[in-house]
């Protein structure tokens, strides 16, 4: 049984190798409609014959409607937010205030239609003592969340869920996405503190969906 | 070469894969092709491979991507009215296009103003954190240009068909483009987007000596990369207390707000006193 395995898999490989390169997948269903024709070595090398066409031209720069304040309801959160960038070091630069929060501009805003948007703030600074994002891992789901942008708009979130997590996972997480469905993501710094770094060990993670 | 590789031994291994992967399974694997049309005043059309894929094509204009298996490709291009690629106006050109490659071909005046094609290989390679990436691409029938960023040459001496790559800070850059050694812009200057994780290609093209030299622009997207991490805190005062000791600028933090709370209180009866 193992020496057939054996000598079956190279062929396998093989045969998918070949597969790949010719790009064949005939007689297999294709996950989204498409006008490429797939059956057949033949038409493998067609292009599609409905090729986006747009204008090359040079469009001006479009100003993104920023956000501009943050609400919290049930915490009675009220807060000014400021677009913020990365630091040197490439990690998120945070605003020093703990009661502004930072948007992270490079990524989706608030009201987009696709992706995550991120908020952040300091928990705590030692100039300015306690801030109100402290008060996150209180939030549970359901609760409401606001945005209003520079233009005036709304934009309103639901809480799906708080975590705390080692700040070094976060990554691994799908705050940064730039795609799927509408969110909004408030972090904050949470957990163990280690003195000599100043710094806590975990990030709180407020994930919020976007309402309708 | 593909026929030799598939023995009879391997052919019901192949079925069962075929049905199980789904068509377009390996678009990883594919190579994305652009195309634009950077000829002035003539409509073309395009074939590949003998088919024809772009058609009615107008200068200035930007086709694409095309998800093509990567292999070797014939390109032509032809007038718009023509009925198969059997005479071209430029080329045929043969194409080389690597699995998971990205590419535009460009069909432009070379620099003696004689109509020409030219594939160009796109980095799609990740962009850091807060950086975009700028690609300058000489494909007009003008001498060597430097493109100018804020009036300071950053490319000097780009002949046709040449390009020059750079990566920035998301900012908006005003760019223009000059005959090499001098300042005064032949084309531009326009603002520029460079945003976080897109590659912005901006085609110089068209013909100095006609006076209808202008930009194209390409943009590739997706090539972000993440920042490291969100680090907010610092004083420790939300961390849970697991010990006696009382951090101490967390300690001298909270005489402060003692101090501050105490004089509140003695304003307020300060002024409680006073109204009564």
């Amino acid at each position: 049984m193992r020496s057939v395995a054996r000598s079956g898999m190279p062929v396998a490989v093989l045969a998918a190798g070949v597969l790949l390169l010719s790009g064949c997948g005939a007689g297999g269903p294709a996950p989204e409609p498409s006008p490429a024709p797939s059956d057949g070595p033949v038409a493998v090398r067609t292009p599609p014959p409905d090729v986006p066409i747009a204008s090359g031209d040079l469009v001006p720069p479009v100003e993104e409607d920023q956000p501009a304040a943050l609400r919290i309801a049930e915490l009675g959160i009220d807060m000014p937010v400021d677009p913020v960038g990365v630091q040197t070091d490439g990690w998120m630069e945070i605003p020093e205030d703990p009661a502004v929060g930072g948007w992270y501009r490079f990524g989706p805003a608030p009201g987009d239609d696709r992706g995550t948007a991120v908020i952040v703030a300091h928990v705590d600074s030692l100039v300015y003592g306690l801030g109100p994002f402290a008060r996150l891992p209180e939030l549970a789901p359901g609760a409401e969340v606001a945005v209003t942008s520079a233009s005036g708009a709304e934009h309103r979130y639901r809480v799906s869920s708080v975590e705390q997590l080692p700040k070094l996972d976060l990554g691994a997480t799908d705050v940064w996405s730039r795609d799927g469905d509408p969110a909004l993501v408030l972090i904050t710094c949470g957990g163990e503190f280690d003195r000599e770094a100043r710094s806590y060990e975990d990030n709180v993670v407020v994930t919020a969906e976007r309402v309708p | 070469m593909r026929t030799k590789l598939i023995t009879g031994a391997a052919l019901g291994t192949l079925a069962a894969f075929a049905v199980a992967t789904p068509a377009y399974a390996d678009n990883h694997e594919s190579a994305r092709l652009s195309v634009l049309h950077g000829v002035p005043d003539t409509p073309v059309d395009v074939y590949v491979d003998g088919a024809l894929t772009i058609d009615d094509f107008q200068p200035g204009d930007l086709a694409g991507p095309l998800e093509l298996p990567a292999g070797s490709y014939e390109v032509a291009i032809t007038a718009p009215d023509a009925a198969d690629a059997s005479s071209p106006v430029i080329g045929p050109v043969t194409i080389e296009l690597a699995a998971a490659g990205n590419y535009t071909a460009v069909a432009h005046l070379g620099e003696g103003a004689q109509p020409t094609a030219t594939l160009f290989t796109n980095d799609v390679s990740p962009t850091a954190a807060g950086e975009g990436r700028l690609t300058v691409r000489h494909t007009a029938a003008a001498p060597a240009v430097d493109i100018l960023a804020g009036g300071q040459a950053v490319v000097s001496g780009l002949t046709n068909p040449n390009e020059a790559s750079l990566n920035l800070p998301a900012s908006t850059v005003s760019a223009a483009v000059a005959l090499a050694g001098t300042t005064q812009p032949v084309i531009g200057p326009a603002d520029v987007s460079i945003e976080d994780g897109v590659h912005t290609l901006v085609y110089a093209w068209g013909s100095a000596e006609a006076g209808n030299l202008q930009l194209a622009v390409q943009t590739i997207d997706g090539l972000h990369s993440n920042p490291g991490g969100v680090n907010t805190g610092e004083a420790g005062l939300v961390a849970p207390v697991d010990d006696s000791v009382v951090p101490a600028a967390a300690a001298a933090l909270l005489a402060l707000l003692g101090s501050v709370a105490a004089a509140v209180v003695l304003h307020r009866r300060a002024a409680a006193t006073t109204e009564r």
